[in-house]
């Protein structure tokens, strides 16, 4: 595989060039080589898996993450990034699910997990040299990484994207935007998150360095920042909502960082204001716009913002489709719709993945065959107009939060699981195009509590062992009944005029 | 309504939840009520309803994590 060959490359030229950071530590190409070789070779003789058994990787941005990845797919099995903000019960669950057959952990904790063998990367020796012979390698249609994302029955279902899915989309990102070779790139999505790996591998194959946010800077401005002025990032990636968490601080400009010449964002609407605010503040820089679910590797149509653009006052697009990849607009019954005209995209081509693991049924409804090419159904609402994609929203209760994607009948689930719960819905808060918070409309069992905000906070405590902090409703009001539509179902247009009323 | 009313008042409103209002030793973060997204919205309504520009490289999780922690740091920044 050529993203592998290539760091070999990398570690064998310029074997003391850092790979990846986090603010307390660091590894250098050599390195990360090096250990991800070994603790392959680890992993075959004593596991003895099945090849392309799935490994879950669990921790947060420690280096030995990059390493585990890697020791994955030399070894020929797929990995399963999971970060530490996803609680306990949804890891039990995805290991489960999955058929993992060993659990790397690269935290100190203890993850309570039976019936599956665990390895702590701290307490790894690693010193007996083994090269891994590329032949054992992930090849091109084995899968690369699995990704689990929101499920709207309660479950997550995992992505899997293929060795050839993940070369596609380092290849068109290294050679469609302006990466040139040893660049330090911005990492501030958690790995559970595909919005990684728009940095992440990219990075990694131009011999650049990846510059790593943690949750505990992320989280204290004050750090954040004296992390970011000392940090030499060249290529920006995130997501709208945190280069917005960034704008209270009027020092975050080209003066702080003045070597960023490249902004990539990806995971959620990019506000026209937004765009605006950072040409003003960083007015050197290129800024890109890019699109693509999870289902379809990370991203598949880019589009620079320019100052032209800008002065259209208008929605922005989120661009033109990947060289090889074909885009459709079509109507209820799978009718190719003329352009301009609004409908569900479908993706064509090789950056759409495998399917969801051991979930034919779900696969079946979203995936299929157009043009002989693998395909997408996204439902994403959007139209063409002059070669450009416009998104328009969802088809389905899916949303995007911060960037984060969520169905909103998964939350639902979760809370009718609660015992203070008869029946929720969730309400996204979104004064303007964008969500800012969700709210939790409740029909509450009886219950002995004096005020409505111990309720709440006896709810969201069953939400926690649950679900993740991005997934937990910011608001939560109390009804008495949640109102029908005439066939029968939650009506949500009534609900939301009754929680805002 | 006196100052400490005021800015109770102010991060019930950005929580969307009264607790704040009757547990000032509370940890806001600890309890879920406020995310990083929601810290910056409190930050700009210190500012606006209260007229406390309170600079993002001061406000730390550890010394505003509490309602009463919050009255106190924003008595010094007054």
């Amino acid at each position: 595989m050529k993203l592998l060959t290539t760091i070999a490359q990398h570690a064998a030229v310029s074997p003391e060039q850092t790979a990846f950071r986090n603010g307390e530590d660091a590894i250098s190409y050599r390195m990360l080589w090096d250990r991800s070789d070994r603790l392959a070779a680890l992993i075959r003789n004593s596991c003895q898996l099945e090849r392309q058994t799935p490994i879950v990787v669990y921790g947060h941005m420690g280096t030995d993450m990059p390493v585990s990845f890697l020791a994955c797919v030399k070894a020929g099995y797929s990995y399963i990034p999971i970060d530490t903000s996803i609680p306990m019960e949804r890891v039990r669950l995805i290991v489960e699910k999955s058929g993992a057959g060993l659990v790397i952990n690269t935290t100190d904790s203890d993850l309570g997990l039976d019936n599956i063998a665990v390895l702590y990367t701290a307490a790894l020796q690693l010193e007996q040299v083994e090269v891994i012979d590329r032949d054992l390698w992930v090849k091109e249609n084995e899968v690369f990484y699995i990704i689990y994302t929101s499920g709207s029955t309660g479950n997550p279902k995992g992505v899997q994207v293929t060795a050839a899915n993940l070369q596609s989309f380092t290849d068109w990102m290294t050679s469609d935007f302006p990466l040139e070779k040893g660049k330090v790139f911005l990492n501030q999505a958690p790995f559970s998150f595909d919005l990684s790996v728009m940095d992440f591998y990219p990075a990694l194959q131009s011999g650049g360095t990846i510059h790593a946010l943690t949750k505990d800077v992320i989280n204290k401005p004050k750090q954040l920042f004296e992390n970011l002025s000392g940090s030499a990032l060249e290529i920006w990636t995130s997501t709208p909502s945190f280069v917005q968490m960034c704008f209270p601080n009027p020092d975050f400009n080209a003066e702080m960082l003045p070597e960023l010449d490249t902004f990539l964002f990806c995971g959620e609407v990019l506000p026209l204001a937004v765009a605006k605010e950072l040409k003003a503040r960083f007015p050197e820089a290129r800024i890109f716009n890019t699109y693509g679910p999870t289902e379809a590797t990370v991203a598949v149509t880019s589009i620079e913002i320019t100052e032209e653009l800008l002065a259209k006052e208008e929605a922005l697009p989120v661009g033109r489709p990947k060289p090889d990849m074909r885009i459709l607009v079509v109507d209820e019954t799978g009718n190719p719709l003329p352009d301009g005209e609004k409908g569900e995209l479908i993706l064509v081509g090789p950056s759409v993945t495998k399917g969801y693991l051991g979930e034919p049924l779900l696969t079946g409804k979203a995936y299929g065959i157009v043009y002989d090419m693998q395909a997408y159904q996204t439902g994403d609402a959007g139209l063409i107009k002059d070669g450009l994609v416009y998104c328009q929203g969802r088809l389905d209760y899916q949303i995007k939060l911060h960037g984060y994607r969520m169905e909103l009948e998964e939350i639902e689930f979760h809370l009718q699981q609660s015992d203070y719960i008869k029946s929720a819905i969730i309400i996204p808060y979104a004064p303007e195009e964008e969500i800012e918070y969700l709210i939790a409309a409740v029909v509450p069992e009886a219950n002995d509590f004096e005020k409505e905000y111990q309720l709440t906070a006896a709810i969201r405590k069953d939400l926690a062992l649950r679900l993740p902090a991005y997934m937990i409703p910011r608001k939560f009001t109390y009804h008495f009944t949640i109102p029908m539509t005439m066939n029968g179902k939650a009506d949500r247009k009534k609900m939301k005029e009754e929680v805002f009323a | 309504m006196d100052f400490k009313e005021k800015v109770l008042q102010v991060i019930a409103e950005v929580c969307e939840d009264d607790v704040v209002k009757e547990e000032h030793d509370l940890d806001i973060f600890e309890a879920g009520l406020l995310d990083s997204f929601a810290t910056v919205e409190l930050i700009v309504q210190f500012e606006e309803q209260l007229g406390i520009n309170v600079p993002i490289t001061e406000f730390d999780r550890d010394t505003w994590n509490t309602p009463n922690a919050i009255i106190d740091r924003l008595n010094e920044l007054k």
